[in-house]
């Protein structure tokens, strides 16, 4: 008997349709993966699954309970991490794991999912002063706790390293019985290449359910092929490139490098968060941040930005000291920081123009080039929507879109690609390779081993530190790997011996 | 230049009115609660004691005593009347606030009066109740008195006090209350609509973005000043057209002295509400600054009490407060025709204090990057 | 019942976390009663009046003196009526005393002298003290002048007690009634954000995927916070009783209990606003513009309710503080007189078990449009 059973269901918002007539079954005992593109529906039906939400019209059996109306039975049977993974960042690990026990009526015995989690160290820190990767396992661990027949996971995997990700997968595999059931909603399709099941939706509907090696053997053609099955990647040009233009002059003479950052330090207390960060990214080159959660990235790239303030060295855009003369060195640079960012209240178009007259575009330019970013990227049937009720992968191109918007010759871009779906990761990347051909100076962080593919340069960082800059085929090679992924957990791990 | 200046601050400007227009809730808040409470407390509050309750010992019972109390029972201001015959019941009923006031006519009352021999009547007041007690007691006073200069037939040498209240002939008590209200009031909604718009944005990471525009510290603050302040002077321009046109209440004054000393009071809040608002990190700080201004800002007023009447320290102390001087133009403006001078005296301190908040808050975006 | 627990044992840990609570526990009633010990006098008032005397007997200028002698006013002598007038426009002076210049000539023949007594009406209650001081000293100077024989003695005179407060402290009833007022703003800004906050950090959702009831949720707010309400009300009455030595003449129990009751209705208003808005930029701007003022003016505190009309008597039954104001003077001026307790009690139960009743009613146990 399969763990969930849904007929015809059908949910709406307003007039969007989130769910379009859809059935299907879960399996039990299996790992089922849900992908689809951003507002496929995905998180709306995890949520109609548990009854935090009622369907229009249409059933769904869960463990033989119907949530809509027998939700508070259900509940005691299934684990659900919502996408903020429901942490108290204002209490402890421990204070945490206590409180979620307590709920569902647990006892208290954490030493197993501590050690698990390798979170033991910092039991008593406030849950709010993890890292990302961290946070998602005490997530994970909070809905763990009462070994639930049913677990459901809303894209667990966001924002978190290569090497977190990996402990996460192996931390569900080892802590679940083999009847459990789980429904994992990724962006990762590596990661739901390696379940049992993949469920595709589209525009509310199912459009692939079935094994993933019977689409595909390897996770690179399955990837392949989910992209065709969701409408496909049309590889053209990209038109954000061949519309930009750079209206000041290049003085590469004076300077040969267009970002440089001397000496960084960012110290608090006696820890350092970053430490002696030193690089020089050439005009046109595209240079990587990679590292584990909590590695110093953010830290660095808040420096770069001017957002914070280093402790020593100095950070400079175009020639201009970013603390000298930030408005000068700001007018530069095109800046996406790592969560979402832009007034929610302000519909896309209002976000776009309020960045356009910021930068200083004049008005009928500002018209002319609001069309023109809405048209290049596909904004037209949103473009009147509130910004915050847009899924996330809109979000996030939003957010570029608003850094592009001054045809900046730099880019910084703080996990831009986080939350987003394939294809529009590669539309991205695609703009990115194409504007750093036009002369665009890019610093980017990633948790997407296949984008580091991308960049001229990468700086691997651990701990406040640089421990590798190369291209990655330098990398790849100081690793003796093939693969980025590899070379990544490879070289921390060397690091860290 | 200069254009390319105004655009940006124009933009920004607008941002802040979607951000705040958008969302019919928080514009109804914006609106409704001061004008429904406007009109509240115009209708509710008066200083004035009005439907007093009395309870009556009798003991003499003749026709003098009922003659006395026929004066309370005419009297507009006096409402219900209890006749008790013992002390026990007396007492009841002021105990448990039946009543405001208690009467006690001695058995020697109508003996007295007809020998011309004084005598007393005591007059209780219930002192749990505000000064609404001293200011029932007098008026009971009074009536006393009345009936005394009546039958002594009001000969003799006195005193006849000839009474002029400028401004207020009949010592309307709404006259004093909405012009210092209409102050109140624009101060609650400037300071809602300033104190949380930095620390909120803040918390949704949107001021780093700013932050990280070529926008200078300058313009995000010109961005951040002006939406409130249009919206918080419209309203205030609103409300005194309701207390013109609805309460008649006359406006005495010159209206462009009102406009600009409204234009600076508010000012100054706004640079308030953005200093406190640029020093919290988090919404739920804000409202905490928000009301540790708040409070001690509406007391130390000089509404509730004269500022005259404060400990000397705390006399100074006021000189930092806007709204001080924010109801002494209001009400200046309005109900005496303040004229230019004496309006230039008051709008100095609130000059300074806007420029040392704004300039605060400007200072403390910079700064704010740890 | 492990469930609840659990869920109280988070919150004092949030609690705990964030000072910004404990700040709105302990500072502000610190904050607040200082403020009405201090900063609010309600019955010393002293006025400055301009004082011209234009009739030339030499026995009138004691009269004059006699104003310059008062511990009520401050006296400046004015020659030119001009000036007079200016001072008054420009508050200098508060109200003035014009002797007209056949005063001593009229009450030497045993008449009744005009006294011209001009008030500020823009200020109402200071132009009620101007004329009462003015004809009170003038009287009294009258009956200690040399015309004192051309006098007549009143017959009835009334005699004023005011009971509960003899010495009428104004402080012995504004710092128990104040407590009212702070304790609405702790009981509504401790809670309003506190539901609209899990569901903007998406704790909420977590919480709802459990088997917490929706019993739990709501209980799990009010316990805690009334605990932390209880301990400030406390320290409220600490400061009142135990450093500003305000008598208190009721039941420490009785105290507590009906204060309970109030903290319970006063917590049902701010978790009703949180968890109705579900935002907290929302709930903060209705938090900060119900918290403050309408406890304040509408309450009894500073304005009576007995002069109201009818109408909005009716409507300041809708504000807990009114019932609490009205107990709690009275348990510490008069001591507990159990009719009042039990009425203000039972209103306060009503009120509170709607707004409770509200509060459950309006926690969704699903996520709404989105």
């Amino acid at each position: 008997m399969p763990t969930v059973t849904i007929k015809n269901l059908t949910k709406d918002f307003g007039s969007t349709t989130a769910i379009n007539d859809l059935s299907l079954e879960i399996e039990k005992g299996k790992i089922t993966g849900l992908i689809g593109a951003d507002g496929a529906g995905k998180t709306t039906l995890i949520r109609l699954i548990i009854g935090l939400l009622l369907p229009k019209s249409g059933s769904i059996d869960v463990l033989g309970l119907n949530p809509f109306t027998q939700k508070p039975q259900l509940v005691s049977k299934i684990g659900y991490m919502p996408q903020k993974f429901g942490l108290y960042e204002d209490l402890t690990v421990i204070e945490n794991l206590r409180l979620y026990a307590d709920l569902k009526n647990q006892p208290y015995e954490f030493d197993k999912m501590l050690e698990f989690t390798s979170l033991s160290p910092f039991q008593d820190r406030l849950a709010g002063a993890l890292s990302g990767g961290m946070k998602q396992k005490l997530g994970l661990a909070c809905t763990l706790l009462g070994t639930p027949e049913f677990l459901l996971l809303d894209e667990p995997s966001v924002g978190v390293d290569p090497i977190s990700r990996r402990d996460l997968m192996k931390m569900v595999r080892d802590m679940i019985s083999p009847e459990t059931t789980v429904l994992w909603s990724t962006a990762y399709l590596d990661e739901a290449h390696s379940f049992d099941t993949a469920v595709v939706l589209d525009k509310g509907k199912v459009i692939y359910n079935g094994k993933p090696h019977d689409l595909e053997e390897s996770p690179k053609e399955f990837e392949d092929k989910v992209i065709e099955l969701m409408g496909g990647y049309k590889n053209e040009p990209s038109k954000i490139a061949e519309n930009y233009v750079y209206s000041g002059e290049f003085d590469l003479e004076a300077e040969q490098c267009t970002v440089v950052a001397d000496n960084l330090e960012k110290k608090y207390g006696n820890f350092y968060a970053v430490k002696n960060n030193s690089f020089c990214i050439k005009r046109g080159e595209i240079f990587g941040l990679l590292g584990p959660n909590g590695a110093g990235k953010s830290t660095s790239f808040k420096m770069m930005c001017g957002l914070s303030k280093p402790t020593s060295g100095t950070a400079k855009i175009m020639g201009i000291d970013i603390l000298k003369n930030p408005a000068k060195a700001r007018s530069n640079l095109g800046y996406m920081a790592q969560k979402f960012s832009l007034y929610g209240a302000l519909t896309v178009r209002q976000n776009l123009e309020f960045f356009a007259a910021a930068y200083g575009i004049g008005l009928f330019d500002r018209k002319k080039r609001v069309d023109e970013i809405i048209e290049v990227f596909d904004f037209q049937d949103v473009q009147n929507q509130k910004s915050e009720d847009l899924p996330l992968g809109f979000k996030q191109r939003l957010s570029l879109a608003c850094a592009l918007i001054h045809n900046p010759p730099i880019l910084f871009l703080d996990e831009p690609t986080s939350g987003v779906d394939v294809i529009a990761r590669r539309e991205f990347w695609n703009h990115i390779t194409s504007l750093a051909k036009k002369g665009v100076t890019i610093l980017v962080t990633t948790h997407f081993m296949d984008e580091a593919e991308f960049c001229d340069r990468i700086s691997l960082f651990y701990k406040g530190e640089a421990i590798a800059v190369g291209s990655p085929a330098e990398l790849k090679q100081k690793a003796g790997v093939s693969d980025m992924e590899n070379a990544f957990i490879n070289l921390i791990k060397e690091s860290g011996k | 230049m200069i254009i390319e200046y105004l655009r940006r601050i124009l933009a920004l400007i607008k941002k802040e009115f979607i951000t705040i227009w958008k969302d019919p809730k928080s514009r109804g808040i914006i609106i409704a609660m001061p004008l429904l409470q406007l009109f509240v407390f115009a209708n509710a509050i008066t200083m004035e004691v009005k439907n007093i309750d009395t309870v009556i010992i009798d003991r003499d019972n003749s026709v003098e005593s009922r003659e006395l109390v026929s004066r309370f029972e005419h009297s507009p201001r006096f409402r219900k009347f209890y006749f008790v015959d013992n002390e026990k019941d007396f007492q009841a009923k002021i105990d448990n606030q039946k009543v405001q006031i208690g009467v006690y006519i001695n058995n020697d009352f109508s003996s007295s009066v007809k020998s011309k021999k004084p005598t007393d009547v005591l007059v209780i007041a219930d002192g749990r109740q505000t000064n609404s007690a001293a200011i029932a007691g007098g008026y009971a006073s009074q009536i006393i008195e009345g009936y005394n200069s009546e039958i002594t037939g009001a000969k003799g040498a006195g005193i006849n006090p000839v009474i002029r209240n400028w401004f207020n002939p009949n010592l309307e008590y709404r006259w004093y209350i909405l012009t210092v209200i209409i102050a109140m009031l624009a101060l609650v909604i400037t300071l809602l609509l300033t104190a949380l718009s930095i620390a909120r944005e803040r918390e949704m990471g949107t001021f780093d973005q700013l932050i990280v525009s070529p926008l200078s510290s300058f313009e995000i603050l010109l961005g951040k000043t002006i939406p409130p302040l249009v919206i918080a002077m419209g309203l205030t321009v609103l409300m005194t057209l309701i207390i013109v046109a609805g309460f008649k209440v006359p406006f005495a004054g010159s209206i462009w002295l009102f406009l600009v000393s409204i234009f600076v009071s508010l000012l100054s809040i706004v640079g308030v509400g953005l200093f406190i608002s640029s020093i919290c990190k988090t919404q739920q700080q804000a409202i905490l600054g928000v009301i540790t201004f708040q409070m001690p800002s509406v007391l130390l007023s000089g509404f509730i009490s004269p500022i005259e009447d404060m400990p000397p320290g705390w006399q100074y102390l006021t000189w930092i407060n806007p709204v001080r001087f924010f109801i002494v133009l209001t009400r200046g403006i309005f109900l005496k025709g303040m004229g230019v001078e004496d309006v230039w005296m008051n709008l100095v301190p609130l000059i300074l204090i806007a420029i040392v908040t704004l300039s605060l808050a400007s200072w403390t975006f910079k700064r704010k990057l740890d | 019942m492990k469930i609840l627990s659990a869920l109280i044992k988070k919150e004092f840990l949030q609690i705990i976390r964030d000072p910004s609570s404990i700040i709105i526990a302990f500072v502000l009633p610190l904050l607040s009663i200082l403020i009405y010990m201090y900063g609010v006098n309600l019955d010393s008032v002293k006025v400055t009046l301009g004082i011209k005397n234009d009739d030339s007997n030499s026995e009138i200028s004691t009269l004059v003196k006699s104003f310059g002698h008062s511990k009520y006013v401050n006296s400046i002598v004015f020659d030119n009526e001009q000036e007079l007038e200016e001072a008054i426009t420009r508050s200098k002076i508060k109200g003035a005393v014009i002797i007209p210049n056949d005063f001593s000539t009229k009450i030497s023949r045993g008449q009744s002298g005009d006294l011209l007594i001009i008030t500020d009406g823009t200020e109402v209650n200071t132009a009620n003290y101007v004329q009462s001081y003015s004809t009170a000293i003038a009287n009294s100077w009258l009956n200690t002048s040399k015309y004192k024989y051309l006098t007549e003695n009143p017959v009835v005179r009334p005699v004023l007690r005011v009971w509960y407060n003899q010495d009428l402290n104004s402080h012995y009833f504004i710092l128990p009634g104040s407590i009212s007022v702070t304790m609405t703003l702790i009981g509504i800004l401790l809670t309003a954000l506190v539901v609209a906050r899990e569901w903007e950090r998406g704790t909420m959702e977590a919480l709802l995927s459990t088997q917490v009831r929706k019993i739990d949720i709501v209980l799990g707010k009010y316990i805690p916070y009334f605990t932390l309400g209880m301990i400030s009300m406390t320290f409220n009455v600490f400061l009142c009783v135990g450093v500003f030595k305000v008598p208190f003449r009721g039941h420490y129990l009785v105290l507590f209990a009906v204060s309970a009751l109030f903290l319970f209705t006063l917590l049902g208003v701010g978790l009703t606003i949180s968890s109705k808005l579900k935002n907290q930029f929302l709930a903060s701007q209705v938090a900060l513009s119900i918290g403050f003022l309408p406890a304040l003016m509408l309450s009894g505190l500073m304005f009576p309710i007995n002069s109201m009309p009818r109408f909005f008597q009716i409507l300041t039954g809708i504000l807990p503080p009114r019932y609490f104001i009205t107990f709690i003077e009275s348990e510490f001026m008069a001591g507990t007189i159990w009719s009042l307790v039990a009425i203000n009690a039972v209103f306060l139960t009503v009120l509170g078990l709607l707004l409770f009743f509200l509060v459950y009613k309006s926690t969704d146990m699903r996520l709404g449009g989105k």
